[in-house]
């Protein structure tokens, strides 16, 4: 009421008054929604500033593709190459007596190319043939045939025999072996030069962790918000027709929704994920039941107390139906706690959905999604931080997003709580 | 105890019957309709339909569902919990036996350190409502609330176990020490004092650490925001204002009267977190490879053990039953002004 006043006194009445601004009420919401952070103070901040972060995510969520520069699910690099750092550059060996060529020359079906067991130059080698073939005219295909070796020595003698036509090697492993054979040369690098390196760094396969997440922010957002939405849309009515109904009706499901309640919400969750099997959809089933109980204790107890309200006695009185007070007059009273509670569980709903992936019983395995991404960088906890760290980052900032604005909203509309 | 006591705590223990029984019922049917079973997970794809079928007859798997369901709801009633279906078949009280010390001995201190940071700091939030202060606390408890259990856990890894090498990553002990160690009660830290090892009782509480506080700090968010809210009403009320009136000192207002009083609804609702320490339990395990129930659990389902899978449900179940009658009549006891 006091904004209010405020409001008439600071909005000056000019001459020729528009039709809008008549209407005080409607320039009043959007210039009270800016007084009130002298009254809320930091809860307003916090609210304002999780609204902002929340849009941001959300619109990461909708245009992924904007952000992330690789495939998440490709293939775009070395295996757990760390944040900024640019893949190691190999050199391409050959004799000096076929001259200057370049991989190109010798990348045919036809030609053998050898590298070390185990080292990433076949990575690096398929790479770069899979970006000659793109640029290829039709009909030409590179595909040099690969050849293994066991040591440097033994690779680079074959190919001073002349048994195959290349060889591939970082600068590192190379060393100062290359003086041994006077007939072999360094015919420059395989890839160009200027390669990027990668801002999160890359996991295990060489996936893009920087896009990976960025995708997952998609997923997070669909499985948090739909569930919430789910639990909403059956626990709300749920609990509002068990307390207007009442009775043994009321007493039999208040039980049942007790017991989900107090019962640790992810094993049930594990359960049930385990039954329907791994899959999007399945997993938003699962971790909706969780959250149903909530939406029902709240909206049944609210319903309780507004049911013996003069007004509802008044409108049922004149004969109105019971669904038309319901929702004329009962559910307005729980709009507040429910946005509230709407707002945490859809954080809560994501960290359940991690925790799930993370124990192995969520999405199938290649989804670009953080619980995955966590599950994986585990075994790697001693090698790679880069690959737990990102991901584990991304939920706690969008769960934190949720939670301050539940928790701020909760503060500013918490009846119990305002100063007397 | 008054007779209207009495009768309040019977009709408390009979709700918790149906609350449990409704658990262990859903459990036992989600576990049949899950894909794949056990025969399958021990023998491997390649056995033939008779050998299948023999385990099967053994195992008592080929018994209608109905008896199954009520041959299982005896066992829970005489706490016998039959055997495991898969990984040697031992009896699952066995198994639990060994496995719900390591829980417990890891969910102690996670208690206390959530009741120690969590009331105190909640009560300083309160008594700073709307001050830097309590916004400063308010947005790390948000924070904290906000981390994943598990992401938690692998920062700690990171931080003390792989950079700074100061902690053991994970596990209960020193493979080498627990080779050697004959473990009575399974309590590894009440072991290794009853038998003057004290190597062994460095190992168990240095591999304690970083599980413990992982699990102690997740829960701390939600307490901090408990022990605020009751607190500033706490701090509203007369007596309060009374007590202020008289003159005596703030402090001595705030921690000694008002956090006294809010001790009972935070004894309730901590009833509550029990089931939020349980599921953080089988994280930080899995995190941590901490041989608890929490991790048994995991794995049993997906090797479709039923048996083991339903006790451990059944045994989660009662476990938060009790816990949260032991709140209420507590609850009822300690609060003069409650009456039933």
């Amino acid at each position: 009421m006091e904004s209010e006043k405020i409001n008439k006194e600071i909005t000056p009445m000019p001459e020729e008054v528009p039709e809008w601004l008549l209407d005080l009420d409607k320039v009043g919401f959007v210039r009270r929604l800016f007084l009130a952070r002298k009254w809320y103070g930091g809860d307003w901040w916090f609210v304002a500033i999780s609204a902002v972060l929340l849009v941001f995510f959300i619109f990461v969520g909708i245009f992924p593709q904007w952000f992330a520069p690789y495939d998440p699910r490709e293939e775009v690099g070395p295996s757990l190459l760390a944040p900024g750092e640019a893949p190691a550059s190999y050199l391409l060996i050959t004799p000096i007596e076929s001259g200057d060529i370049r991989f190109i020359d010798i990348a045919d079906r036809t030609n053998n190319i050898g590298f070390i067991i185990g080292s990433a130059a076949s990575q690096a080698m398929r790479e770069v043939t899979d970006e000659l073939n793109e640029n290829a005219p039709e009909g030409v295909r590179y595909q040099p045939r690969q050849q293994r070796y066991e040591t440097l020595e033994e690779g680079l003698q074959s190919l001073a025999d002349g048994e195959i036509d290349g060889f591939i090697a970082s600068p590192e492993e190379l060393g100062e072996t290359l003086d041994d054979f006077p007939t072999l040369q360094d015919a420059g690098t395989l890839r160009e030069e200027g390669e990027r390196g990668f801002i999160f760094g890359t996991n295990q396969i060489g996936q893009d962790i920087f896009s990976r997440i960025i995708w997952g922010t998609r997923i997070a957002l669909i499985v948090g918000l739909s569930s919430a939405l789910v639990s909403f849309l059956v626990g709300v009515p749920l609990g509002l027709i068990s307390g207007f109904v009442g009775g043994s009706f009321d007493r039999v499901l208040t039980l049942l929704m007790d017991s989900l309640y107090s019962f640790p919400g992810l094993i049930l969750a594990i359960s049930i994920a385990a039954v329907l099997g791994a899959g999007i959809g399945n997993i938003i089933v699962s971790i909706a039941v969780l959250y149903v109980p909530t939406y029902f204790r709240i909206v049944r107890g609210q319903t309780l107390a507004v049911k013996e309200e003069l007004y509802v006695e008044a409108a049922r009185s004149i004969g109105t139906k019971w669904t038309t007070i319901l929702r004329k007059y009962i559910f307005p009273n729980v709009i507040p706690s429910v946005v509230i509670i709407f707002s945490v569980n859809v954080g809560d709903a994501i960290l359940t959905e991690a925790g799930l992936s993370f124990l192995g019983f969520g999405l199938p395995p290649d989804t670009p999604d953080w619980g995955i991404d966590l599950a994986r960088g585990q075994d790697y906890v001693r090698r790679a931080w880069w690959l737990i760290t990102y991901p584990g980052l991304m939920v706690t900032m969008v769960t934190l997003s949720f939670s301050m604005l539940g928790e701020s909203l909760s503060e500013i509309l918490n009846p119990r709580l305002t100063e007397r | 105890m008054s007779s209207s006591l009495r009768r309040f705590l019977i009709t408390r223990l009979l709700l918790t019957i149906p609350m449990v029984l409704i658990l262990v019922t859903l459990i036992f049917f989600i576990m049949r309709v899950l894909p794949g079973d056990p025969i399958r997970s021990q023998l491997g794809p390649r056995v033939s339909e008779e050998q299948a079928d023999a385990l099967r007859e053994r195992l008592g798997l080929n018994r209608p569902l109905y008896v199954q369901y009520f041959d299982f709801l005896w066992d829970m009633v005489t706490l016998d919990f039959g055997t495991a279906l898969t990984q040697g078949e031992r009896p699952i009280r066995d198994e639990l036996g060994e496995r719900l010390p390591a829980t417990i001995e890891l969910t102690i201190p996670a208690i206390a350190i959530t009741a120690l940071i969590g009331i105190l700091s909640g009560a300083f939030a309160a008594k700073n409502r709307k001050k830097p202060i309590d916004y400063g606390i308010r947005l790390m408890s948000i924070a904290i609330y906000s981390i994943p259990i598990f992401f938690m856990g692998l920062l700690f890894q990171i931080i003390f176990a792989v950079r700074i090498p100061i902690l053991p990553l994970s596990g209960r002990m020193d493979t080498l020490l627990l080779t050697q160690f004959d473990s009575k009660t399974n309590f590894y830290v009440l072991d290794s004092i009853l038998t003057r090892n004290w190597p062994a009782l460095r190992s168990t509480i240095t591999h304690l650490i970083m599980p413990s506080i992982t699990l102690g700090l997740a829960l701390t968010g939600v307490f901090v925001r408990l022990t605020r809210v009751n607190m500033i009403e706490m701090l509203q009320s007369d007596f309060i204002t009374a007590g202020r009136a008289r003159g005596i000192p703030e402090r001595r207002l705030v921690y000694k009267h008002a956090l006294r009083n809010t001790f009972i609804p935070i004894l309730t609702l901590l009833g509550l977190q029990f089931a939020i320490l349980l599921a953080g339990a089988v994280l930080t395990e899995t995190t941590f490879s901490w041989p608890g129930v929490g991790r048994y659990l995991v794995d049993r389902i997906e090797l479709r053990d039923y048996t083991a899978v339903q006790a451990t449900i059944a045994v989660f179940a009662l476990f938060v039953a009790l816990i949260s009658l032991l709140m209420d009549i507590i609850y009822a006891l300690i609060d003069p002004r409650i009456r039933y």
